[in-house]
């Protein structure tokens, strides 16, 4: 059922990130939608199927990209393993979990994305882009990333209601 | 700790099934099933960039001066006519002056044929500078075709499907176009650099260049067409201890707001072969 819904909102997130937010930049930097999303529903508890929603998210986001096709669904699916391994270590901060692992899939996803680039052997100007498009990027992931995890946690409760002893 | 394990199963089980389509891909396995995945894809793009596209026209502009808007869209369009017909006759002045007999071939060149299209996607990655077109492979595009604006060239077509392409912007940094200036008739390259500014370089140190010069495509290398405008000269680098100097120019393409480009599709760029090791 999940990836029924699942798989058309990363195709939309997709497209949006690509049509609609390459317009509302922040320098060069925009959200990353489709990280985000699958980020939420790591953080909703639902890490195996948030990994298999980043290969598909990734497949998906390299239709519009340059970098090799499966690059960004290996990106996706290792920053939603590293992410979900901080499981419980936040427990006592709620509202933080999604900002600090934001923050971190953030930082570790454009970190692997310059990887990749610099494995294909383009040019590389790391403070520019630090400056201009990762810290930019991670502000805005930063921004949506309370929001996703709220819209996230109440698809959660919808699909998989918790079960209640009579 | 099971849970970790089953964890750590499924991100293995799913980085290796990535990394056999990244290997399937790369090998050009995949093309078939992209460009079936993409033709539906690329008309739901289509119909989103043109909402966005409408959509921003309409907060960007207010309502009330539109009559204005559409007077200075017209004028802009007559200027960047001008622009194009004063680059044309000082093409063919100085061509008749330098080199008459190539002033016959230049004229005997077809006319350049075009096909235009709406821009409806970006790189996905901020770090690369490319555009989606609405047109592919069914419209008789094909790779390597070059790419402009009314004001001047964009980029060209490195990779095609059957409804959409991919267009390589001379503002990414592993393109490379053969440049000439037009007043001094230097030759150079034009190589972006990593903070996004356009780079001529190569151009010979004898070459006495002016700020405000127009520079224009010198067709060298078979990669793009003479004479289609690039930018213009805003600064020079010129040391005497260089074998060359360099000038930073100004495209004349506003690339963060283009929605309609045209693809030249006359033009057959050269098979110019890698040198062997």
């Amino acid at each position: 059922m999940v990836y029924l819904i699942g798989v058309p909102i990363l195709l939309t997130l997709a497209i949006l990130q690509s049509s609609v937010f390459s317009h509302l930049t922040l320098l060069d930097g925009r959200p990353d939608l489709v990280l985000l999303a699958v980020l939420s529903w790591s953080l909703a508890g639902r890490h195996n199927e948030a990994m298999l929603l980043g290969l598909i998210g990734g497949l998906i986001l390299d239709l519009f990209s340059s970098l090799p096709f499966g690059s960004h669904a290996i990106i996706l699916v290792l920053v939603i393993y590293i992410a979900a391994s901080f499981e419980g270590r936040f427990w006592e901060a709620h509202l933080l979990l999604p900002l600090s692992i934001s923050l971190i899939a953030s930082l570790l996803f454009h970190g692997l994305e310059i990887g990749t680039i610099l494995l294909m052997g383009r040019p590389f100007d790391l403070t520019y882009m630090m400056t201009r498009v990762v810290l930019p990027c991670t502000f805005l992931n930063l921004v949506l990333a309370l929001p996703a995890s709220q819209l996230a946690e109440g698809l959660r409760s919808r699909l998989y209601p918790p079960e209640v002893e009579i | 700790m099971k849970r970790s394990t089953s964890r750590t199963f499924v991100a293995v089980t799913l980085i290796l099934v990535a990394a056999g389509l990244l290997t399937l891909s790369l090998g050009g396995y995949l093309t078939p099933i992209q460009s079936l995945i993409l033709r539906p894809i690329s008309s739901i793009q289509s119909w989103v960039a043109l909402r966005v596209a409408a959509i921003r026209d309409f907060l960007t502009s207010p309502r009330d001066v539109a009559s204005l808007r559409e007077e200075i869209s017209g004028l802009e369009g007559e200027v960047a006519r001008l622009q194009q017909e004063i680059i044309a006759l000082r093409e063919q002045a100085a061509e008749a002056e330098i080199l008459a007999a190539l002033l016959d071939y230049a004229r005997a060149k077809p006319e350049s044929s075009y096909k235009a299209a709406r821009v409806i996607g970006r790189d996905v990655s901020p770090f690369l500078r490319s555009l989606i077109i609405d047109v592919g492979s069914d419209d008789g595009i094909s790779r390597g075709m070059p790419v402009v604006t009314r004001r001047g060239l964009v980029g060209r077509i490195i990779e095609v499907f059957p409804t959409v392409a991919r267009v390589q912007l001379i503002t990414d940094p592993e393109a490379s176009v053969n440049v000439q200036l037009q007043l001094s008739r230097a030759d150079g390259v034009l190589a972006a650099q990593l903070n996004g500014e356009l780079w001529v370089d190569l151009i010979d140190q004898s070459a006495t260049i002016t700020q405000g010069e127009l520079v224009i495509t010198s067709g060298l290398g078979g990669k793009y067409p003479a004479e289609i405008p690039v930018g213009q000269v805003i600064s020079i680098h010129r040391r005497d201890y260089e074998l060359f100097q360099q000038t930073v120019i100004q495209s004349s393409v506003d690339f963060g707001d283009i929605d309609i480009v045209l693809v030249i599709t006359n033009f057959r760029p050269l098979p110019i072969e890698q040198p062997l090791p």
